[in-house]
């Protein structure tokens, strides 16, 4: 049974904008989930557990390799989001493959699946780089 | 800490495995495979999760034939690793309960990790360390190949 | 943290041969660089002497896996750590750095 996408993603918000209310949805499949909590511990996210609120601006991080055989579940996760949330690349394996460009069982990047609004490159990128990603977006908060 | 090493006979596998799971190494930590050319080996960690003694048991396998006994009956946990070192390494393992692929999911090929197998991302994606500045205007020399592929690859993925 | 630690790798292009051990050395195949020979005449040599020009270096950094293999290799010290944390892209080709963008990059000239 494919869970839902309220046990597979982690909530964030942004502490630089605490008001926009941005909720930062963490899909954490590889390392690179460490270094998304990572921005935790530097005070660029805060690690948010309020209920979500309908204003809220969600946006889906992608962090860590998409393998074929996760495919389905990552696709599924993407499906129950709001239409119009933007997905968020985190990384170089979640981007293209990265390290795993050539193996036979990794997706070469979650754009395979679903359009990437942002890419994040580094494997892996630096916290303030991830901040920084986020803030490209066109979130309509004055910048 | 290294650990002991065991290398047995095909046949012997499964009795190894037996002999040392009743002598208390009951934890089976690792099963992977390697390509040695003609042959497959075959290896397994067990451990014994008191001392945390580990024992590194091996075996090989011809390449054409590359059969061995399942060590499901023994350890449960070989089930995963039995079905990865199947896919990735074209093993059989006889007896196995459930042999589908465990990580595959693209069209079976060649099995990846043998290492006459070229990854499909390689042949597709030209290699940019081919152009030769230095003979350009010259006629090529030697033809450069990324490292880690058969100096025949070329030759295989044209035809 | 230091501040070049997975930041960005930087080109100085008039250091750069074009020799390609880079990018014959990069694991993930996402260094490329152009380059054309010319004849370059020098007062007093016998003969011209035949040098690589460097049209284009490129490193895809949505594909760079921060290795730094590249740097380590160059016999030329043309690479270098540079920090940087604005460099997402929306556009998969933009995460593409070509020759004068990593120029820009670097520290110190």
């Amino acid at each position: 049974m494919m869970a839902t996408a309220g046990e597979q993603v982690r909530a964030y918000r942004l502490a630089a904008e605490p008001g926009t209310r941005v909720l930062v949805a963490s899909l954490g499949l590889a390392c690179c989930a460490m270094e998304v909590e990572s921005a935790v511990r530097l005070g660029l996210l805060r690690a948010d557990a309020d209920a979500a609120d309908p204003s809220d601006r969600t946006v889906l991080l992608v962090a860590g390799t998409v393998t074929d055989a996760l495919a389905p579940a990552v696709r599924a996760i993407v499906d129950e989001l709001p239409a119009g949330t933007p997905i968020v690349s985190f990384g170089a394996c979640a981007g293209t493959g990265g390290p795993y460009w050539d193996a036979p069982t990794v997706t070469k990047g979650v754009d395979q699946l679903v359009p990437v609004a942002q890419y994040i490159p580094g494997c892996p990128p630096r916290p303030e780089a991830l901040v920084a990603g986020l803030l490209a977006l066109p979130f309509g908060v004055a910048r | 800490m290294s650990a002991e090493s065991r290398t047995v006979a095909r046949e012997a596998w499964e009795e190894t495995l037996g002999d040392l799971k009743a002598q208390g190494f009951a934890y089976l930590d690792l099963l992977t495979a390697i390509d040695r050319g003609d042959q497959i080996e075959v290896v397994a960690h067990v451990v014994e999760p008191v001392s945390a003694g580990q024992i590194r048991v091996s075996t090989r396998v011809p390449a054409v034939d590359p059969r061995l006994a399942t060590a499901t009956q023994l350890f449960p946990a070989a089930a995963w690793h039995e079905r990865e070192a199947a896919e990735m390494f074209g093993l059989v393992f006889d007896g196995h309960p459930d042999p589908r692929p465990l990580l595959r999911r693209a069209s079976p090929g060649r099995p990846p990790l043998r290492t006459a197998t070229v990854l499909a991302a390689r042949v597709a994606v030209p290699w940019p360390g081919a152009a030769d500045p230095e003979s350009a205007g010259k006629g090529a020399r030697r033809r450069q190949l990324p490292p880690g592929v058969p100096v025949d690859w070329l030759d295989e993925t044209s035809t | 943290m230091s501040p070049v630690a997975h930041g960005v790798i930087a080109l100085l292009p008039e250091a750069c041969t074009s020799c390609m051990i880079c990018v014959r050395e990069c694991p993930t195949w996402c260094i490329t660089v152009e380059s054309h020979a010319e004849q370059v005449g020098e007062p007093g040599a016998r003969r011209p002497r035949t040098v690589s020009i460097l049209d284009r270096f490129a490193i895809d950094f949505g594909l760079c896996m921060y290795c730094g293999i590249c740097i380590d290799v160059c016999p030329f010290d043309a690479l270098e750590w540079a920090p940087a944390i604005d460099n997402s892209a929306a556009n998969r080709n933009d995460l593409v750095h070509d020759t004068e963008r990593l120029a820009g990059w670097r520290m110190h000239d």
